[in-house]
C-alpha cells in the first residue's frame, strides 16, 4: 500500500516553514511512489512535469499564507487533490514552528507527523478493501423465533448451505456468514482469517470463527484468490455478532468463476426457506 | 400441545442478596431442565441496554417475574418497561426474609441447604409456569370459539 | 438522605444465560468481599432499571468500573444512564479471549477453569480499584 502523488512543494528558503514543507516534500518521496516537482524548473519548463501531475493526484504543499505553491498550480492549470500548509498543520498539532532555517527536532517531528498523515490517508484509497462495495444497499428480510430474529438481505447475496454468503462486484467477491451463524455461536471471540493470497476453491475452507459454544468454518461460497481480510475481526471479532453483513465480512477474493460458482448457490428465496427450516429444527439458547 | 408457546420467566439481578440469587439459581433451572423448550428469558439491563426487540419481551411472552426481594425488581421494570406481568412472587415468602435478605451468594459457596432453596422456588415457577400455560390455551380456545371456526380437533365436537 | 460512601463501585451485568455473566457477577463478588472489602462496594443493576433512589444517589458522580459479559454492555450502559462516572468497563469476553480454549463451565456453574479466570479478573479489577482509590 503505497502512496502515489506527485507533490509541488512551494520554494519558502527565506522561512523556516518553507524548510519544513521541503522536508515534508522529501519525507514523501522517502517513504512512497510520490513523484516531486520542482517548483522552479516547472515554472521555467513545465514539459518534464506535465506528465506527472496528470498521471498522479496533485498534493501542493505550501509554507505559509503566501501559498506559492497553489498559485503555481492555479497558472499551469493543474486539478489539485490535496492541499497542505505548513502554518496550519503547525497550529493544528500546537506546534511552534522555529525561526531558524537549519529545522530544530521540533521541526522534524512536525514533518514526520503531516508525512505520516498523509501517507496514512492514502491506505483506504489504494486498499481493494472496501472499494467495491461501497455501494451496496441492505435492505433485510426478518425470520423471528422466540426472542430471536433472524435476518437475511433481500437483494444482492448468494449463499451456501453452510450459511455463508457472497456478494460480486465485477470480479471481485466479498464473503461472510449469516445471521444464523452468529446467533447459534452467540459472543465471537477468535476469528482466524485465511491466508491472503491463497487460493480457495468452492465450497473451501476459508478461515474460521470462534466462540465459547464451538469452532465454525467458514465455507466459501465461491472459488478465486483471497485479496483481503478483515483486519478489525482480529481484534474486535464481535464485529461478526453486530452486523455479519456488514461491519462483519470476512474477506475478499478475486473470483475465478462466478458463473460456474453460482449453479451451486441459493439466492435469497433459497436461501431463506434453508434458514425457516434450520431455526425451527435447531434450539437456539 | 404447540410446540410455539413459550413463556417468558424473568428474575432479578440478583446482586445484593440471597434471596436474589436462588430467584436466579431457580429461573436458570427452569430454563436448561425443567422446561427448556417452553422458557425464555431476559437479562432486566436489557430492558435499557437494548433495543425495541429486548422491550417487547413482554408483549411477545405471558412472563413471570420472580423476585428474590420484596422490591420487586423483575415485576416492576418489566412492567415499566415492556409490560404487564402475568404472574409475580417473591421468593422471600418461599424461603423466609431473613433467609432472603442475608449477604449475596457465591455459587462457589453453594451447600446443599442452599440448593434445597433453588429446588424449592424452581418448583413454585414450574407450578405457576403450568397455570400460566393453561390459561393461555384456555383463552386461545375461547378466542377460537368466539371466532366460530371450527377447531384442529378433527372431530366437529365444538370443544 | 444519599448515602455518601467514597467506596468504588464495582457493578457487575446481570447475565443470566451465559457462562461470561456467571464470571463477571463472580468476579465483583470476589472483589468486594475479599480482596477490596473496605474500598470497594457493588450496586445491584436492577435498582437502576427500576429507577432506586438510593441506589442512583449511590451511582450518580461515583467512581465505578463495570463489569459485561457480551457485546450488549448492559451494566456500563446502565450505569452512564444512571450519572455514574465509568472509569473502566471490563469485558468479560477479554479475559476468555486471553485463555483459548479453555471450558469454564456453564451460566450455573463454573469449572476450575472457570474459577481461575475469575481470580485473574478479580487481579484486574482490584488493581484498578486501587489505583482509583489512591486518586481520591
Amino acid at each position: 500500500m503505497t502512496s502515489r502523488y506527485a507533490v509541488l512543494p512551494c520554494n519558502g528558503l527565506d522561512k523556516s516553514v518553507g524548510c519544513i514543507t521541503r522536508e515534508i516534500a522529501l519525507g514523501l518521496v522517502e517513504k512512497s511512489e510520490t513523484d516531486l516537482i520542482c517548483p522552479v524548473m516547472f515554472r521555467v519548463s513545465d514539459a518534464r512535469y506535465t506528465k506527472i501531475a496528470a498521471d498522479k493526484p496533485l498534493l501542493v504543499l505550501d509554507g505559509c499564507a503566501t501559498r506559492c505553491a497553489s498559485k503555481l498550480a492555479a497558472e499551469k492549470g493543474l486539478k489539485v487533490a490535496k492541499k497542505i500548509t505548513v502554518t496550519e498543520e503547525a497550529k493544528n498539532r500546537k506546534v511552534a514552528v522555529g525561526k531558524s532555517l537549519k529545522l530544530g527536532d521540533s521541526d522534524l517531528r512536525l514533518a514526520e507527523a503531516v508525512v505520516e498523515e498523509l501517507l496514512k490517508e492514502e491506505k483506504p484509497k489504494e486498499s481493494p478493501a472496501g472499494q467495491d462495495f461501497s455501494t451496496i444497499v441492505y435492505d433485510y428480510e426478518t425470520y423471528k423465533k422466540d426472542k430471536f430474529i433472524f435476518r437475511v438481505p433481500r437483494s444482492g447475496f448468494y449463499f451456501n448451505e453452510n450459511d455463508c454468503w457472497v456478494i460480486v462486484s465485477g470480479n471481485r467477491a466479498r464473503v461472510g456468514v449469516a445471521d444464523f451463524v452468529q446467533q447459534s455461536l452467540s459472543d465471537i471471540m477468535f476469528f482466524t482469517p485465511p491466508a491472503v493470497g491463497a487460493e480457495i476453491e468452492q465450497f473451501g475452507e476459508l478461515g474460521s470463527i470462534e466462540s465459547g459454544k464451538a469452532v465454525f468454518e467458514v465455507i466459501s461460497p465461491v472459488s478465486g484468490v483471497v485479496t483481503a481480510v478483515n483486519d478489525e475481526l482480529i481484534s474486535a471479532p464481535e464485529l461478526l455478532n453486530e452486523n455479519p453483513y456488514e461491519k462483519g465480512w470476512i474477506a475478499e477474493l478475486e473470483l475465478t468463476d462466478f458463473d460456474e460458482d453460482k449453479e451451486l448457490l441459493l439466492d435469497f428465496e433459497g436461501y431463506f426457506k434453508v434458514l425457516k427450516r434450520k431455526v425451527d429444527e435447531f434450539h437456539v439458547k | 400441545m404447540s410446540d410455539e408457546v413459550k413463556i417468558g420467566v424473568v428474575s432479578c439481578s440478583g446482586e445484593d442478596c440471597l434471596g436474589g440469587a436462588i430467584s436466579r439459581l431457580a429461573t436458570l433451572k427452569m430454563l436448561n431442565e425443567i422446561r427448556p423448550d417452553e422458557t425464555v428469558t431476559i437479562c432486566l439491563p436489557l430492558f435499557l441496554a437494548g433495543g425495541e426487540e429486548e422491550r417487547g419481551f413482554a408483549q411477545s411472552f405471558p412472563t413471570l417475574a420472580v423476585d428474590g426481594c420484596n422490591k420487586l425488581c423483575a415485576k416492576r421494570a418489566t412492567e415499566k418497561y415492556s409490560g404487564k406481568v402475568s404472574d409475580a412472587f417473591d421468593v422471600s415468602d418461599l424461603i423466609g426474609k431473613e433467609t432472603a435478605a442475608s449477604k449475596p451468594l457465591s455459587t462457589r459457596y453453594l451447600t446443599q441447604e442452599h440448593q434445597e432453596m433453588v429446588n424449592k422456588v424452581a418448583k413454585e415457577i414450574r407450578i405457576r409456569f403450568e397455570d400460566i400455560l393453561m390459561d393461555y390455551y384456555k383463552n386461545a380456545a375461547q378466542r377460537i370459539k368466539a371466532s366460530g371456526k371450527t377447531p384442529n380437533c378433527g372431530c366437529n365436537c365444538g370443544k | 438522605m444519599s448515602s455518601m460512601s467514597n467506596k468504588v463501585k464495582v457493578i457487575p451485568c446481570s447475565g443470566m444465560g451465559k457462562v461470561q455473566g456467571l464470571v463477571a457477577r463472580e468476579t465483583a463478588l470476589k472483589v468486594i468481599s475479599e480482596l477490596c472489602p473496605n474500598d470497594a462496594e457493588t450496586v445491584c443493576l436492577a435498582y437502576l432499571v427500576t429507577g432506586d433512589d438510593e441506589a442512583k444517589d449511590k451511582i450518580e458522580g461515583a467512581s465505578c468500573l463495570t463489569l459485561d459479559g457480551c457485546a450488549k454492555l448492559c451494566a456500563a450502559k446502565n450505569v452512564e444512564l444512571a450519572g455514574g462516572i465509568l472509569k473502566k468497563k471490563f469485558r468479560v469476553v477479554d479475559i476468555f479471549r486471553e485463555h483459548k480454549g479453555v471450558k469454564p463451565g456453564s451460566a450455573t456453574m463454573l469449572t476450575e477453569e472457570g474459577w481461575q479466570l475469575v481470580d485473574e479478573l478479580a487481579e484486574k479489577v482490584k488493581k484498578n480499584v486501587v489505583e482509583l482509590v489512591r486518586e481520591v
